[in-house]
């Protein structure tokens, strides 16, 4: 007899508690490969049925959950008749001899409902009954509060009912997914049953939903499957330990190995070689795999034994049945490995794995390098020594039953990204369903709400670089980041700030791009002197054996909407740097190589650091000629700050402190308060994600303000120079700075406070590099400029304003030299002569480059004749 | 229950189920006996310590080596000591059974003493597993010492088994027996052994990774032949033991001939994702490595899997180990600092003849080998003091060179060396990489033990181009260099490994592939000259050990003072920075360390002064 070869799953489990259900509408075996043989069997249609009289049984067993209708109790009674029903007694008296399947075969017990004492599941005081009543009443009656609350009056039904309807009248979905936080909120008693004794009342479960849809259209043939999701708390995966095995669990990871798609026996057919007569169909227990403890199986798992005679009375031959491929069943099953995610790993320890096996239609619902959350039953399978050997070894091998798999694809703590204007909203509830981020995100919130949370996170950036306050609050701006906006017209406006960092070394720049590059959701870190323009952007390459051409991107591309840190940007070609000033204002990098034309999108905060030319700042030079870097790309960073080795005894005692602190871990530094950096990459994700600050009026209004201001103060009266303080650019970065600090306080206002802020940002940057270094030295004509001012014009052409009226007052004083010196068609004139003599009349050293440039001004105006080192007048 | 006649050495498993037994029936009947002990201890690992340390035991357990594992008889104590290799996760086992009335425990063993009941009450419990490998880089001195109380068990117990073996492995034995003494003598011939037998399993792809492993981490080093050993933690978090930790595990050593023929349903495919990663680890008792090569072919025919024997090790306990725990127990030095001094002077006149009277260069190399990283913070490793001997030729690095790794090979207890060539560089495995097929960890080369001492030769390094792999190999060796890091590829994800590796690199010129802490241009003055009697070089070990786990702390008028120091001299060099700061500062500590001193002085902060000032002056010179 078919049954025989299989004995009762679900027996037991490693304590002894739980245990297959002994009722009257339930059957031993009720995993879920109890749960698909069922399936099968209410698909007649498809797949012809090999053996009718097996599945017809007189007998029939009243439905304990609502009136019967006539067809699913047929069906119930059906897969009845296939795992008997045993004989239910409240609690089974002998834990070790659980019923036997061959008990309860010849006799199909009746028991009406109305009158039998109340079932338990075995081993416990879980009664069925009760379950079954409760899951239905959680499925007729669950609303969804959110719902409810909008008082929708056509909201009759609840809202696994309209599942339930959506799915029949789609006739496709066979699957019913059931959020666990659902039933905890609406039943907590079922929620506890649910994860403690999840085979069995999943079972009752898939009955209740197909009573269900029965009643609804006694028609409707397909088998629904329950999938729970969403568990209250998930378990690490180094954490699963013996206790949870059978129970409901929950396990994130990312999936690094799938198997081939397994086709699973589910029902073999054997024929006879003498006599040609065909078996019953025999089904193939999976389930017998997961026996636990108590009982060691004898047939091994997944496996079937020939049945060693023909059951014909006529024949009786031995040893003759064969397997009839195609009269047997089978279904999908893949086996999966799931690996913990970097964040769950302790420090010293290597990343735990764990199997999953999945059934149906989740096979290949998961590929490699996926971020999953697997909802399941965790189990364990006994292992055999040997394939014919009978021993089993004392270890087991574990592996969660799938039940539902939910892709987490977030890297990075929420990759997906700020200026994302459109925000997948699927996305959007699929975290804001998960607890664990609910958690966070009320953390967050509160620590948004504290007052000094721009100083806190300050302080948090790189806690380790002291000092640099103002470059850390740039960098900080950086992060969050402004709204990047686009326009009707197809004009659009970058959101990102770029820095540029120029400093002596040693000045730990490198540390801060290190650490930026650690903090940013996209960042990629890059040195100049290695890159070349098609490493730092996108390169074309030909496939030499195919020709096929292959758009390989760069660093600029790889990091959009991320941060693209270049460290010793100054050693970049000029190739890639002329790169640059495509991606740097209008996001996008174009590439025109091998007939591809192609503009990627590089959204890209471009954060940068130089040393100066001469390896060391020269206060002499000015700052173009210590970066050395073309005027149009420097105009193109929002900030830039000149990180200066000052020598300043202030300075230098705080690192001194701070190094001997770093050995000898004194206590006085320990008092300040950081943000981690998990929340800190968690808080500049969430505000750039959800928070997008817009200019209040009074904020628009102090900007007008203060930038007229800025300049005008560069044409002020007195000043002889034309200096251009501030220009257009300007205006876009401090507003992007000014949302980037409303962003730091989850604010959607970019209040007064925050202009203010930008501005003294930006000044303090400014002041930093654009101040003329020149200014400060008197000129050949002792005209002695404001020390400070802040001059636009050094930015942006490269030569500072007082540069310039120091280049006139040389021509000037050349030409009088020149006038008073030679005559007319006289003799020439040595340029170091001149050199002497106007070094002689200034207060100041000229230099005989500054000489040679100004005779060749004098050239040019036709007033002199160079020629060589020689000079005639004209 | 002290004093009750286990046989610890030979039967240690029933000392573990006597006292389970007993501790079931002495606990109240209203609860289950069983369940109480799961994840714990129920006395016996105490009974095992207080044998073991308090009664002096310790010496009588034999350890696990290629030696040792011919005659080692299974379920008998033995002891390991090795590196952390790769984690295997943790396993379920029929902890305990009730066998008619009583309950029995499967706790420290594979297989229960007794058949299973078919159907009985089981208790799940769990096991952690650890993959541990003789340390990478262990120097034949650390095994010298260790090998005496083993060889002598040998002789006794090694008759018991002379019927099993053949007459040549016998005869193999014997000779064995009188080299141990030696380590590089039974080295080499195993070695070729190992070769011939890579050459006759090629076929099959069995344990290549172990294979891998073996070569990989055998630099330089004549231990690549012990055994590596499959350890089963009980009780324990698993948190107890990281990765990369040195650990000596005294448990029961196990083995079960059926274990090392199965290879579970390997033909059903629903299996191939179950099987776990020890399959790679096949149990065996048998060595076939000493066999004659006509004996392996037939040994091979019989069973495959005796190839590569990885022994079991359930751990009763486990201690990890320091610098100090390899020296040899004989020669124990008093702190004293008139001691220490007296080692330190002779050490460093050693250091400095093997330089070639380079006194300077000796002075830097000897806070270079009591450094060690003792804080990682942030971005920042401290204490580490990596050094870069530059001014060295092809020639003279072979000369120096090798005095010099040979010195430091019998100073500390696990050392490496790598020659640097483009041709390393771009085809080495330095990175240690998860192969999600079989589960394990392959051990690059720089998954090294805490505390393991690199020389890294650039000498013989061309120029060229790198492959990608050269490119990830230079940064991996920058990472380490810098920042103390080693980053473990787990195929979808890299995770990054604090690592304490003391680096010495000796360079042409400065090098910039591998930025060190500490660049020294060498001048040697004469050819190098070595003369160390075995017992200055214990105390030279002992001294090095000792030192270099020395805490360091500092007065808080010191740390004034050396504040203003700092200050001082900034405003002196305006060049100082950051990084110089923090050099000058470990640099301080370890000179105090090295007088045995634990308090930070003025002194050493002078001395530390001179030295990089006249380093300074030698690179100024080098320049010119």
């Amino acid at each position: 007899m078919a049954s025989s070869d299989f004995s009762p799953s679900g027996a037991s489990s490693p304590d002894g508690r739980s245990s297959p259900i002994a009722n009257t509408n339930s059957s031993p075996a009720l995993g879920p490969a109890g749960r698909s043989s069922r399936r099968r069997r209410r698909t007649p249609s498809t797949t012809p049925s090999p053996s009718p009289g097996a599945l017809l049984t007189p007998s029939a067993t009243p439905s304990a959950s609502g009136p019967p209708s006539s067809t699913p109790s047929s069906l119930r009674r059906r897969w009845t008749r296939r795992h008997p029903a045993t004989p239910s007694t409240p609690m089974s008296a002998d834990e070790n001899l659980p019923p036997s399947s061959d008990a309860g075969d010849d006799d199909a017990v009746d028991h009406d409902d109305a009158d039998s004492a109340p079932v338990f599941v075995w081993g416990t005081n879980i009664s069925v009954q009760d379950v079954n009543a409760a899951i239905l009443r959680f499925l007729r009656h669950f609303r969804d509060p959110r719902e409810a609350s909008r008082g929708n009056g056509l909201l009759d039904d609840g809202k696994y009912m309209r599942s339930v309807h959506r799915i029949m009248e789609l006739e496709g979905g066979e699957s019913l997914d059931i959020d666990a936080h659902d039933v905890f909120d609406y039943d907590p008693d079922l929620y506890t049953k649910m994860v403690r004794y999840p085979l069995e009342v999943l079972a009752i479960f898939d009955i209740v939903v197909m009573d269900l849809v029965a009643r609804i259209d006694p028609l409707f043939e397909k088998h629904i499957q329950t999938r729970i999701y969403n568990l209250k708390s998930s378990v690490c995966m180094r954490n699963l330990n013996p206790s949870d095995i059978e129970k409901m669990v929950s396990v994130k990871g990312m999936i690094i190995r799938c198997s081939s798609v397994i086709p699973d026996v589910k029902e073999a057919t054997f024929r006879c070689l003498v006599c040609g007569h065909y078996s019953d169909p025999i089904l193939v227990d999976r389930d017998c795999k997961r026996l636990v403890g108590v009982r060691l199986n004898t047939v091994p798992p997944g496996r079937i034994n020939e049945p060693t005679r023909c059951v014909r009375q006529e024949c009786l031959a031995m040893n003759s049945m064969t397997l009839v491929h195609n009269r047997c069943r089978f279904a999908d099953k893949q086996i999966i490995k799931l690996q913990e995610t970097p964040d769950e790993i302790p420090e010293g320890g290597t990343p735990h794995t764990v199997s999953i096996l999945m059934h149906d239609k989740l096979v290949d619902s998961g590929k490699p390098g996926d971020r999953v959350e697997i909802t399941g039953i965790y189990r364990a399978m006994s292992v055999r020594v040997g394939q014919t050997q009978r021993t089993v070894k004392s270890t087991f091998k574990t592996y969660i039953d799938c039940l539902h798999i939910k892709k987490t694809d977030k890297s990075r703590l929420l990759l997906s990204d700020q200026m994302d204007c459109d925000n997948s909203t699927t996305n959007k509830t699929v975290e804001d369903e998960n607890a664990d981020y609910r958690d966070k995100i009320d953390k967050i919130k509160e620590l948004s709400k504290l007052p000094d949370i721009y100083d806190r996170l300050t302080r948090s950036l790189a806690p380790n670089i002291w000092e640099l306050d103002d470059v850390k609050r740039g960098l900080l701006c950086q992060l969050f980041g402004g709204n990047a906006l686009k326009l009707d017209s197809g004009a659009s406006f970058r959101g990102d700030i770029n820095i540029l960092l120029v400093g002596d070394p040693g000045t730990s720049k490198s540390q801060l791009l290190q650490y930026m590059h650690q903090l940013s959701p996209r960042g990629i870190y890059t040195s100049g002197r290695g890159s070349s323009a098609v490493g730092l952007t996108a390169y074309v390459s030909k496939d030499p054996e195919t020709g096929e051409t292959v758009l390989e991107s760069g660093a600029l591309v790889l990091s959009d909407r991320g941060i693209c840190c270049i460290d010793e940007f100054d050693k970049m070609s000029e190739n890639a740097r002329s790169m640059l000033h495509e991606v740097m204002e209008q996001q996008t990098v174009s590439i025109a190589k091998a007939g591809i034309i192609a503009s990627l999108n590089a959204r890209t905060s471009v954060l940068a650091c130089a040393n100066p030319s001469e390896s060391r700042y020269n206060p002499q030079l000015s700052v173009i000629d210590n970066i050395h870097l073309p005027p149009t790309l420097l105009s193109r960073f929002d900030l830039i700050y000149l990180i200066l080795d000052k020598a300043d005894e202030q300075t230098d005692r705080r690192l001194a402190k701070h190094m001997v602190a770093l050995h000898f871990a004194d206590p006085e530094t320990q008092v300040q308060e950081f943000i981690d950096l998990p929340t800190l990459v968690a808080y500049i994700s969430y505000a750039r994600k959800h928070i997008h600050p817009q200019i209040s009026d009074e904020a628009a209004e102090e900007l007008t303000r203060r930038y007229v201001e800025m300049r005008k103060r560069g044409n002020a009266p007195g000043s002889r120079k034309k200096v251009i303080t501030a220009t257009a650019r300007q205006i876009e970065s401090l507003i992007r700075l000014g949302e980037a600090l409303a962003r730091m306080r989850f604010s959607e206002w970019v209040e007064v406070q925050d202009i203010a802020e930008s501005f003294r940002l930006l000044e303090v940057a400014l002041q930093q590099s654009a101040t003329d270094h020149s200014t400060v030295m008197p000129t050949t004509n002792n005209v002695l400029v404001a020390k400070g001012t802040i001059d636009m014009d050094l930015i942006m052409t490269g030569i500072s304003a007082s540069e310039r009226i120091r280049r006139e007052n040389l021509v000037a004083a050349m030409r009088n030299l020149v006038m008073e010196k030679l005559q007319i068609g006289g003799h020439s004139a040595r340029l170091v002569e001149l050199l002497e003599e106007v070094n002689k009349q200034s207060s100041m050293e000229v230099h005989l480059n500054d000489v040679r440039t100004a005779l060749a001004t004098l050239a040019t105006e036709g007033v002199v004749l160079l020629h060589g080192d020689s000079i005639k007048r004209i | 229950m002290v004093g009750l006649p286990y046989d610890f050495l030979t039967n240690p498993l029933g000392a573990v189920r006597q006292t389970f037994e007993k501790s079931v029936a002495s606990s109240p009947t209203d609860v289950d006996p069983a369940a109480i002990f799961r994840g714990k201890d129920w006395g016996a690992v105490d009974l095992f310590h207080d044998f073991l340390f308090v009664k002096g035991g310790l010496a009588q357990v034999p350890s696990i080596d290629a030696l040792s594992m011919r005659w080692l008889e299974p379920n008998t104590l033995v002891r390991f000591r090795g590196m952390v290799q790769d984690m295997l996760g943790n396993e379920l086992y029929v902890g305990a059974f009730k066998d008619g009335s009583s309950w029995r425990t499967n706790k420290f063993t594979d297989f229960s003493p007794i058949q299973l009941p078919p159907a009985c009450e089981t208790q799940l419990w769990e096991r952690h597993l650890f993959h541990c490998v003789p340390v990478p880089g262990q120097n034949s001195w650390v095994t010298e010492t260790k090998s005496i109380p083993s060889t002598q068990n040998v002789s006794s117990s090694a008759s018991q088994h002379e019927g099993k073996r053949g007459r040549g492995s016998e005869d193999e034995d014997m000779n064995l027996n009188e080299e141990s003494d030696n380590g590089d003598l039974i080295s080499s011939p195993n070695a070729k052994k190992q070769k011939e037998h890579e050459n006759t399993c090629s076929s099959s792809c069995l344990s290549d990774d172990l294979m891998d492993h073996g070569n990989d981490s055998g630099l330089g080093s004549g231990d690549s032949n012990n055994p590596t050993c499959l350890v089963k933690i009980y009780d324990l978090p698993e948190s107890h033991l990281k990765l990369n930790d040195v650990f000596e595990f005294i448990g029961i050593y196990t083995f079960d001939p059926v274990l090392a023929v199965h290879k579970d349903d390997s033909d059903d495919p629903m299996f191939e994702l179950f099987e776990d990663p020890t399959v790679d680890l096949p149990p065996s008792k048998v060595v076939i490595m000493r066999y004659d090569l006509s004996c392996i072919a037939c040994v091979w025919n019989l069973n495959p899997f005796s190839i590569h024997h990885v022994p079991r090790l359930h751990c009763l306990i486990c201690r990890k180990l320091d610098a100090q725990d390899f020296l040899s127990n004989s020669l124990v030095f008093e702190s004293l600092s008139t001691v220490v001094r007296g080692i330190r002077e002779s050490l460093l006149s050693h250091l400095t003849a093997i330089l070639g009277n380079d006194e300077l260069a000796a002075q830097y190399l000897l806070l270079h080998l009591l450094s060690r990283v003792r804080a990682q913070v942030e971005v920042m490793s401290v204490g580490k003091l990596s050094l870069n001997l530059t001014g060295f030729t092809r020639e003279s690095a072979s000369i120096f060179g090798h005095q010099l790794t040979g010195v430091i090979q019998k100073l500390l207890p696990f050392t490496q060396d790598i020659t640097l060539t483009l041709d390393y560089l771009n085809t080495a495995t330095l990175q240690p990489r998860r192969n999600n097929k079989t589960g394990r960890l392959v051990a690059g080369v720089l998954q090294l033990a805490q505390g393991t001492h690199l020389t890294i030769n650039e000498t013989c390094m061309q120029s060229g181009t790198l492959s990608s792999n050269g490119i990830e190999n230079a940064r991996l060796l920058k990472n380490l260099l810098e920042l103390q890091k080693v980053e473990y590829d787990f195929e979808y994800y890299k995770l990054e490994m604090a690592a304490d590796v003391q680096l010495l690199i000796l360079s042409e010129a400065k090098s910039s592939i591998l930025p060190a802490d500490l660049v020294l241009p060498f001048s040697p003055g004469s050819v190098p000259a070595t003369n160390a009697t075995s017992e200055d070089l214990q105390a030279w070990r002992w001294y090095l050990a000792t030192m270099r786990s020395l805490p360091c702390s500092i007065e808080p008028e010191m740390n004034l003072t050396l504040q203003d120091e700092m200050v001082a001299s900034m405003q002196e060099d305006k060049s100082l920075g950051c990084a110089e700061l923090n050099r000058w500062l470990t640099m301080t500590e370890l000179m105090s360390a090295s007088f045995g001193e634990k308090n930070l002085s003025l002194e050493h902060w002078q001395m530390i002064k001179e030295l990089e000032r006249l380093r300074k002056d030698r690179l100024k010179e080098k320049a010119r």
